[in-house]
């Protein structure tokens, strides 16, 4: 459940200059592994995410998600979003309930549910006011819920905390932490921020631009479960040094 | 800024920073409404002045403000028929006339163009085949379509109900096709996601994403569709405000044609008004953010 296989994957935005977004991508994701793409922007890894959501087609290779082949968007892979993307018209609970919703599911089932998530992300108190009238952690933190209600195979994540302050981004990956240490679900993380890359995932691929390729792939080893206090441990900051040692390899071009 | 620090002194006193505030607010209220009416007094009162005694502008063409509001009483609460003023205690009747053609006239706009712009902005089939013709006919001025309305509806309600449905079908279906050609990538992303068909997505998403932007064209088209009564009435109804004006007109009743002028005037104002009025309601959400930012 939730296995994740892109096999030589490219894609190619046709234009009068096409550009090569994806050039032969190969990664095996398993079961409940949490895989960070780490790279710098333009390098192809928000595409890669795109279309294993199914928002975008590829031009060469195969993808599978759970061994079979991915041709639409579906809630068995729920995509947070950078900017949350939450629906303004409609209100924090309006905006967790939406999925179960239009998948037409009895309200008796996902209201129990919607209600245990909203209070895991601590936004009980909110459930009746508007997108708007939150910060940008809380709007994230609906993103969130509103994926984990449909109970997907995977979360595909497109740097859901870049456009946070640094003090909300620490505590916002501390939940996630928490809360995927507590369902084990598969997760693609799409990050620019190293930290991150390493505090939360168990594998580091780093992507390098035109054409966008993994270049490196690295194991992070550090003990789970973790917190945002491994961020200051021997081991994090080890495993730093070596990536960014790596990153320059690469570039700049 | 004397009145303000008096203001804030009192509100203090009371004992409420609240009451202050509200106070500060009211009086602005106050003075905005003050100044707007500066400018419409100031050109009542020259033109009252300026007729003098004779009651009249321009020998005798122009009636003053005076008598245009005497001949607007007579008009609105005289008795009925009596032979000697027509117009006598008609005023109600032809602005419910004006007001329901106006009324059925935009229902029909919306009905048809709301869907249809909808439809052009999502789907690029329907464009492609709808958005051209509709592109053709949108530079043909509602008075143009006057013959063909008369010779195909006759001299009957129908007939201007069309030119105004016509009048106030274009800007709506323009904005709504542009505010479903808009709508932010990632809120049709996230429903699909979510599970959505996409005929859910066009109606949980599309729709109210692209409310402001309809709006914005009901309100455009409401003022195209109080035009079109007019001149619908003028020529090819025997009802009406614009019935009114054109006869009253042709019989040298200028003070009649005056305040008929004011009504229609005041009339679009106040239409105007309510479909702003639910726009502040349905688009609740859309105010919030603009108050944010």
């Amino acid at each position: 459940m939730g296995t994740i296989t892109f096999d030589k994957v490219s894609k190619v935005y046709r234009g009068p200059k096409d550009v090569h977004a994806l050039s032969n991508v190969s990664l095996n994701v398993a079961e409940g592994e949490f895989v960070a793409l780490l790279g710098p922007s333009g390098c192809g890894k928000s595409t890669l995410l795109n279309v294993l959501a199914g928002f975008d087609k590829i031009t060469d290779g195969a993808m599978s998600f759970d061994g079979a082949p991915v041709s639409k968007p579906g809630p068995d892979r729920g995509v947070v979003f950078q900017e949350a993307a939450l629906f303004p018209w409609l209100n924090v609970w309006q905006n967790v309930v939406f999925g179960p919703q239009v998948q037409g599911v009895a309200k008796s089932e996902y209201e129990p549910r919607a209600r245990q998530l909203l209070d895991l992300v601590g936004l009980s108190a909110f459930a009746e006011s508007l997108p708007v009238q939150l910060s940008g952690g809380m709007r994230q933190r609906v993103g969130i819920a509103r994926v984990l209600v449909m109970n997907p195979r995977a979360l595909l994540m497109d740097e859901p905390f870049g456009a946070l302050d640094a003090q909300t981004r620490l505590s916002m990956q501390q939940l996630l932490l928490d809360v995927w240490q507590k369902l084990g679900t598969t997760v693609l993380f799409v990050t620019h921020d190293i930290d991150e890359a390493i505090l939360l995932s168990d594998r580091i691929c780093v992507m390098s631009a035109r054409p966008g390729r993994i270049v490196r792939t690295i194991p992070i080893e550090l003990k789970r479960p973790r917190s945002i206090n491994s961020l200051t441990s021997p081991e994090f900051v080890a495993y730093k040094a070596a990536i960014m040692k790596e990153i320059q390899v690469d570039g700049p071009h | 800024m004397t009145t303000d620090t008096t203001n804030t002194a009192s509100g203090d006193k009371s004992g409420t920073a609240s009451s202050a505030v509200a106070w500060l607010a009211a009086g602005r209220g106050v003075q905005r409404a003050l100044l707007a009416l500066l400018l419409p007094a100031a050109v009542i009162l020259i033109w009252q002045l300026a007729g003098g005694r004779s009651g009249s502008l321009f020998g005798g063409v122009l009636p003053t403000p005076d008598r245009v509001w005497q001949a607007w009483t007579v008009w609105a609460f005289g008795p009925t028929g009596l032979g000697l003023n027509p117009y006598s205690g008609t005023w109600f009747s032809n602005l419910i006339f004006s007001a329901e053609r106006v009324g059925k006239g935009f229902l029909f706009a919306i009905i048809v163009g709301v869907p249809v712009g909808i439809a052009i902005g999502w789907n690029r089939l329907v464009s492609g085949v709808v958005d051209p013709t509709v592109q053709l006919l949108r530079p043909v001025p509602i008075t143009a379509w006057l013959p063909f309305s008369i010779a195909v509806f006759g001299i009957q309600d129908i007939g201007a109900i069309f030119l105004i449905s016509l009048g106030a079908f274009f800007p709506i279906v323009l904005n709504s096709a542009q505010g479903a050609r808009d709508v932010e990538r990632n809120l049709i992303r996230a429903a699909l996601m979510m599970g959505a068909s996409r005929w859910t997505v066009l109606r949980r998403v599309v729709l109210p994403a692209s409310l402001p932007s309809i709006f914005t064209g009901l309100r455009i088209g409401l003022g195209i569709g109080w035009t079109a009564v007019i001149v619908a009435e003028m020529v090819a109804v025997k009802s009406g405000l614009g019935y009114v004006l054109w006869d009253a007109y042709y019989v040298g009743r200028m003070d009649v044609v005056i305040a008929d002028m004011v009504s229609i005037g005041l009339l679009g104002l106040g239409s105007d008004f309510i479909i702003l009025q639910i726009q502040r309601w349905v688009l609740t959400w859309r105010r919030l953010q603009s108050f944010q930012s």
